[in-house]
Order: structure tokens, then sequence, then C-alpha cells
């Protein structure tokens, strides 16, 4: 009896996001032929135009790689029943490191040079994570708010490091000067700028998966997460899951950082990472806090993003009604996510 | 007819599988002050709950001023003139204690702004009529108990309620205030209003009630004229008949202190009543120390004492003799605490975690190797303790998919498992049939023969007295009696529990 219900709420929680795909796509439909006077290749390109040469393509999985692994650090947040709102900050801030390590070692090896850029990248995310952690366990402030706060004062306090004393003063953009290129990640499917990182990306998933359900932190981080009552009767120190938890996702928001640094932009242009820490949240909903089922997640907000992109170049559409367009679905979709979220929350408490 | 009747109330727990209401029928007359006793679990705040809406009974017909009524929800109940002030008072405390009574059906100005001005006259109408004193532009945090109370009653005459349910209502209330709330009670029945009141405290039962129904486990016991009746005679009733179990519990000398507790006391803030007044308590080797009392009398309070899960504000703890005052439970659990919560679905299991992942919580570090859990050493176990304590049920389902017996012994199945020398149990038995709580007492029983120092704390005095070496019974917190389980009865142990007994100490 039991393994039905379990097997009959997949199948309505599958059919729920089917349909609302479906009222999002439909919806979409209808706006472009309000708003566009080329209607059919509008709708063309938007739904098409990611698919329609190797250049889209790849760029369409590269934007994926950063979104996978913030959506991961939520993910990994929530399954300990944290959350983390600073993400955009994190992924800044991780940036930042990993930037100011390569253009301070630009003589290092290049794989010492990457590996410390991106571990340092990973602590200082994870630091600012673990610190709403830690006031938490310390104070019972609420680490929703606190991350959020701490974001966004750290945003203010990197943009002002990026336009002061580390910009570059021949650049005519807003950034830190160009790292070394012996850090660039390896393309792997030019012309586009897909890099080696996504199997990184990949790694890092199923890796983040193993821990969550089969290594005895991930099994107390989960038990803490459902029930941190029944887990403290349990005997687990529950103190220490509320900091950890914090601590990993601040650590994979900042590694999404510095990948999209090497990666993608190799220096630290201003507001690089804007979207990365929201979007991050979607994925994670959307993936119901399975760190592998974020794979597929990332890649259709990248898709989404992409379609967007091309439909603007193709076709009539500007910037802001492809900007109104993506959000209808993606409001949709975050809508009916969050809705199954809360509910399954609800129901679980009652 | 009565003015109230309630005819065969069937109310069935599905995820603990209580049957908390079976077949209950209550009458109250028109204008009586009608107590409804029991200890906990028996059933009396699901009858009241049912009554003002907030569940549906399974089966049963509720009849009110002699017309069948269907009550859906609160505001129905409301409307037919019945209100419920519940034991944890449902006040907004930032809100002044005009805005809490006016709450949901304010005066309104222009039919969209709160009209403060004719609220307060309303108010104020209502205190005058009913002569009490109290200035409705207080906040409600800055109340004490007796007075939070009242607001609760005002809020009930407000609304126009005839039939007034007050659940425990003098749980949190000092003498004085419990003497003025029956003036109270006393001066609303004069003025033809009708008063169900739900306690345990019997002496408060003779005090104020005309008429009163004794329920037990579900049913009613007895429905007795007040006067008729003494104190004796309800707790006699509260506490039923025996049932025999097949049970043998050996002769054993008892061994060393395992855990002692020297003038323990828990106070809380804002209250002057400690929680747990001085205990002394010792529990040795091989020996099961029984602990009955009513609940509110610090038995919960004791539970989370012992293991850790509360600090207590002054005295000690000593586990073999190592002073554990401070230890979280944590620490305790790695010393080889077990124990078995009386509250299974929030504290003893995580319903939304597998079955599986709920038998290892405590042991969880026996089952990896360098941080990597062995998923197949945690289904052996799993398979192990499914047969051994015939667990029905699927072990890689949420145990939330079982029933309330079938997580009861996923609960005892973890923590007997361990095999350690101290284990406090909290209602072990509560919602099994007989036959697995007999299996559940035989283990309990291995255990001490083994050498465990056994913490037994019930509400089922069958129970006690059928395991336990000795019977403490807690009273306001203290101690009233510590007697060895020979030749007591549950009658002697019921007349301790509600203070009737308590000026001697038998040893």
């Amino acid at each position: 009896m039991g393994l039905k219900k379990k097997n009959s709420e997949l199948f309505v929680n599958t059919i729920g996001l089917l349909i609302t795909l479906g009222i999002a796509f439909f919806l979409v439909i209808i706006l472009i032929f309000i708003l566009s006077d080329e209607p059919g290749k509008t709708i063309y390109y938007f739904l098409i135009g990611p698919f329609i040469n190797k250049y889209y393509f790849g760029n369409m999985l590269n934007s994926a790689i950063p979104l996978i692994f913030t959506g991961l650090g939520i993910a990994v947040a929530f399954r300990a029943s944290m959350f983390n709102l600073g993400g955009e900050g994190q992924v800044y801030a991780g940036g930042l490191a990993a930037t100011v390590i390569c253009l301070a070692l630009p003589s290092a090896g290049a794989l010492v040079g990457i590996f410390l850029a991106v571990l340092s990248a990973i602590l200082v995310g994870g630091v600012i994570g673990g610190l709403s952690g830690f006031f938490k366990m310390k104070w019972d402030t609420d680490e929703l708010i606190s991350s959020f706060l701490f974001s966004a004062a750290l945003i203010l306090i990197i943009n002002y490091f990026i336009t002061g004393i580390l910009n570059d003063p021949n650049s005519n953009l807003l950034t830190t000067p160009l790292i070394s290129d012996k850090y660039f990640f390896l393309y792997i499917f030019p012309p586009s700028r897909l890099d080696i990182s996504i199997i990184f990306a990949l790694l890092t998933a199923i890796l983040v998966f193993f821990f969550m359900f089969y290594s005895k932190w991930g099994y107390e981080m989960r038990m803490c997460g459902l029930n941190r009552e029944f887990s403290r009767y349990g005997g687990i120190n529950t103190a220490k899951y509320i900091v950890i938890p914090m601590f990993l996702s601040g650590g994979l928001h900042g590694l999404a950082g510095s990948i999209s640094i090497l990666g993608t932009y190799h220096m630290c242009l201003k507001g690089f990472s804007g979207g990365m820490g929201w979007n991050g949240i979607a994925v994670a909903l959307i993936a119901r806090n399975n760190p592998l089922a974020v794979i597929p997640a990332a890649i259709f907000f990248a898709y989404l993003e992409a379609g967007a992109k091309a439909a603007m170049l193709h076709s009539d559409i500007t910037f802001e009604i492809a900007a109104v367009v993506q959000s209808t679905i993606f409001y949709l979709i975050t809508a009916q996510a969050l809705y199954n979220f809360v509910r399954y929350r609800k129901r679980v408490e009652v | 007819m009565s003015y109230l009747e309630m005819r065969g109330i069937i109310r069935l727990y599905k995820e603990s599988g209580v049957l908390a209401n079976d077949k209950v029928d209550l009458s109250v007359e028109k204008n009586e002050i009608h107590a409804i006793v029991g200890e906990n679990g028996a059933g009396k705040s699901t009858l009241m709950k049912i009554l003002h809406g907030l569940e549906r009974p399974d089966q049963g017909t509720i009849t009110f001023r002699g017309r069948e009524v269907s009550i859906a929800n609160p505001l129905d109940a409301d409307r037919l003139g019945i209100g419920m002030v519940h034991q944890h008072f449902q006040l907004i405390p930032q809100f002044t204690i005009c805005e809490n009574i006016v709450l949901g059906i304010e005066p309104k100005k222009y039919s969209i702004f709160f009209d403060r001005e004719k609220a307060r006259g309303r108010v104020m109408g209502i205190i005058k009529e009913y002569g009490f004193k109290i200035e409705p532009g207080l906040t409600v945090s800055q109340l004490t108990f007796g007075q939070m109370q009242l607001v609760e009653i005002l809020k009930m005459l407000y609304r126009q309620a005839d039939l007034l349910i007050l659940d425990e209502p003098t749980s949190v209330l000092t003498e004085q205030e419990i003497k003025k709330l029956f003036t109270t009670l006393r001066n609303l029945k004069k003025i033809g209003k009708t008063v169900i009141i739900i306690t345990h405290k019997l002496n408060e039962v003779k005090e104020i009630s005309d008429r009163v129904t004794v329920m037990r486990k579900g049913k009613v016991a007895a429905v007795k004229k007040t006067a008729e009746v003494d104190r004796k005679e309800l707790s006699r009733l509260m506490v039923g008949k025996s049932v025999l179990y097949d049970i043998e519990r050996a002769e054993l000398t008892r061994g060393l202190p395992v855990l002692e507790l020297k003038e323990v006391t828990l106070r809380q803030k804002n209250q002057d009543m400690p929680l747990l007044d001085k205990l002394n308590l010792t529990v040795h080797a091989s020996e099961i120390v029984g602990v009955a009392g009513v609940g509110g009398n610090g038995l919960a309070e004791l539970e989370d004492v012992v293991t850790g899960l509360r600090r207590i504000s002054s005295g000690e703890i000593y586990y073999n003799n190592n002073r554990i005052t401070n230890s979280t439970i944590h620490e305790l659990r790695e010393q080889g605490l077990c124990y078995v919560p009386a509250d299974r679905l929030y504290r003893g299991s995580s319903l939304r975690s597998s079955v599986k992942e709920n038998m290892i919580i405590t042991n969880s570090r026996n089952f990896q190797k360098a941080g990597i859990m062995s998923q197949k050493r945690v289904q052996d176990f799993a398979d192990t303790l499914t047969a051994k304590y015939s667990i029905d049920g699927d072990t890689a389902l949420p145990i939330g998919y079982l029933s309330g017996g079938n997580i009861q012994k996923v609960i005892l199945a973890r923590e007997l498992e361990a095999k350690a020398d101290f284990i406090v149990f909290s209602e072990p038995a509560w919602g099994l049939d007989i036959a697995s709580s007999e299996f559940v007492y035989k283990k309990i029983l291995q255990l001490r023969e083994q050498g465990s120092a056994i913490l037994l704390i019930s509400s089922d005095l069958q129970e006690i007295l059928t395991l336990a070496d000795r019977v403490v019974v807690m009273y306001k917190g203290r101690i009233a009696a510590d007697l060895a389980n020979r030749e007591i009865t549950k009658e002697i142990i019921g007349e301790y529990m509600h203070g009737i007994r308590g000026d001697f100490e038998v040893k």
C-alpha cells in the first residue's frame, strides 16, 4: 500500500510539472503573438534557437554550469532544513577570491594555481555561508535573513574592490585585469565557450548525491533536516548540522563563482554573477532538492535563457520582452515547485 | 431530552491507531456545571474538540437544544453558542485585551476600517454586564495567566456563548486565581449559562461541579452527581479494574546505584511553582522504578531532565557516580543511554524518514566505514529487527506509513537492541494491543534480569504494578510517595496521584 502511495505521489507531481510546463509555453506563445510582429519566427528561435548550431548549444550548456553548482548549494542546505538566501554574494565573493589568487600568482604552475583559486573560492563562500549558520547556532538568528543581509552588503564591498584598487585601468569595462591564460579552462566544444568544467559540474552533482545519501554526515544532516527534535533525541550533535550545511552551501556557491571566472569570464567583471544565486534556488526547487535532478533543472534554465537570447538576435523582440517571456515560464515553474514544497512541509508538520 | 446530547461518538486517530473516543455518550443539562474527568489520553479533550468543531467524529450525533447539529468548524460552534477556552490560551500577546476579544468579528467603520471606539465600547459593556474588573486597553503580554483566562472567557461571552467549555482551566493558575475563576463560573451559572469543565484535579471537581462524567480509555466509565461521590471513588473509577498480564517478575536483589537525582529542581521563567521540586531519586542496577502521576505533575519534565534534553535549575544528577548534571543528550547517548519517549510521533521517530533510517539514528556510526554507510549492513540490521519484533512494514518506506503500533515497535526495537545499562521508558505500551504489550513487558523484564537500571514513566498503573520494583508517585512536581511494590494497589497509587494521600511515606 505504501509503495503505491509513493508512486502515485510521484505520478501526480510529474503530471503537475508537465501541466505547468504546458500552460507556461501556451502563455508564452500568446505573449509572443501580442508582443512580436513576426511571432512565427520569434517562437521558432525561442524554442528551437538553442539547438540550431554548435555555438548556441554549447553556450547554453556553459551557462548551465554555474547553475548546477548553485542549485546543488541550495539543495544541500534545504535538505538540512536550512535556507541560504545569500547565494548572490557568495558566488560573487568566490569569483573575486579566485581572480585575486590567479592575479597574485602569475608564475605558479597552472594546476597549482587553479587548485588554489578554486579552494580559496570554496573557503570564502563557505565561511560566508557558515557564518549565518554559526549565528543561528549561537544566537538563534534566522539564517534566511542573515545570509541575505551578508550577501547584500558583500556585493557592495566587492563592487568597491573591483571598481577601486583591483580595477584594470587599461580596460574600459568595470573589471579586474585579465588572469593569466594558463589558468583558462580548456574549451571542449568550439566555437562555443563550453569548457571542461561541465564534467567537473556533473562529477560534483554525483559527489553531492553520494554525500547526501550514502555518507554518515549526509545521513545525519538529512535526519536533522527532516526532524531536528528526533535527531537530538537520537544523540546527533544537532548544533553541528546548523553550521555544516550552511558552510557546504556557501562553498558550492563560491565554487560556482570561481568556475565562471576560470572557464568563462577570465576576469572579475562587476556584477558577473548577477542572478546565479537566485536561479540556483529555482533550480533546486524544480529538482526537488535531489542533487542529480539539479543537472536537468539547471540545463532547463539555461535553455530558457539561451532561447530568449536567440529570439532577441534573430527576430524583432527586445531584451525587455524576452525577459518578460522568460520570467513567465520561470514564475509558473517555480510557483508549482514551491507549492509542492510548502504542501509537503505542511502535511508532515500537522 | 437534555440540553446537550452527544451520542455514540467514535473518533479514531489513523496515524497513531489510537481510538480516542469509543462510542462516547455525554449529556449535559441546561444551567449546570458539568465536569469531565479522566487520565491523560482518556479522550476528554478529543470529545470537547469534536463539540467545538476542531475535529470531526467518525461516527455519532450531537443534539444541542433539542436539534441535531453538525459542527464542522469552530465558527459553526460559535454560531450555535458553544464557546471553548483551550488549555493553551489562544491570544495574541502583542494585542490589547479589547483587540483580542473582538478579533475576527470586529466592528467596522465604513465597512472596511476597524472601529476602535465602538469595539472598546462593546467590550466595556460586556465587562460591566458580567461584573468583571479589567481595563480593556491593556496589552495581553502584561497580564497574569488568571487575567488571560478572563480574556478568554470574555471572548466567549462577546460571541454570546451559552455553553462554555473550559479545557483544564486551572493548570496554570495560582490558588487565588482558581478561586476567582470558580466564583466567575458560579456567577455565569447563576445567569443561566452552562459550563463543561475538563480537569483531572478531583478536589476541583468536588468544589465546582454539579455532575461529573468519568472517562477511561476512550469510554465513559461513569456519570455521577458530584454530591453523591467522594474523591476516592472518583479516583477508583478513573484508574479502572486490573487486567492481569501473563507475566512473572523474578525476585532479584538490586545492584549498585546507576542513576541518582539529588535535590533536582526545574523552574520555568515567570512561574512561581517549580515544575520539579527537589527530587531525590535513585535507580539501581537490576531494578525497575515506576513513576506514576497525573499529567502536569512533573512526569514529562522528569523524562526530559534524566535524558539530558532539558537543563535543571539546581541539584545534581549522577550516572554511575559520574556527575552528568549538565550533560547533553548527545553526551549521554555516547555513554549508553537508551530512551523510549512518550512522544513517539515527533521525538521518537522521524515520520518522513524510512524505517531503516529510523532504526539507526542512535548508532549510525556502527554502520559506517570512513564515513561511508554500508547499505547492506543497515539493511541486514533492519531485517533482523523486523523479524525479531514482528514489525509489519517495508523498511525502505517512510515510517509515517506504518501504523502506530508498528511505529512504537520500531522505536522499542531500536532502543532495546542497544542493551544499555540505563534505560528510560515513557509509556512504552501506549497504543499497543495486549499481546504486543506483553511482548514489550517481557523484554523490559529481561533487561532487568541482565542488570539494567530502568526508569519507567507511565500513566498506566497496571503497567507499573506489573513491572516495577518500586513505585514513585509524583504530585505537583514533588515525590508524593516512594513505595516498594508489595501489597500496594492501584487505588492507593491513585490516591497519591490525586493528592488525597501524601501525609506519610512507606519505604
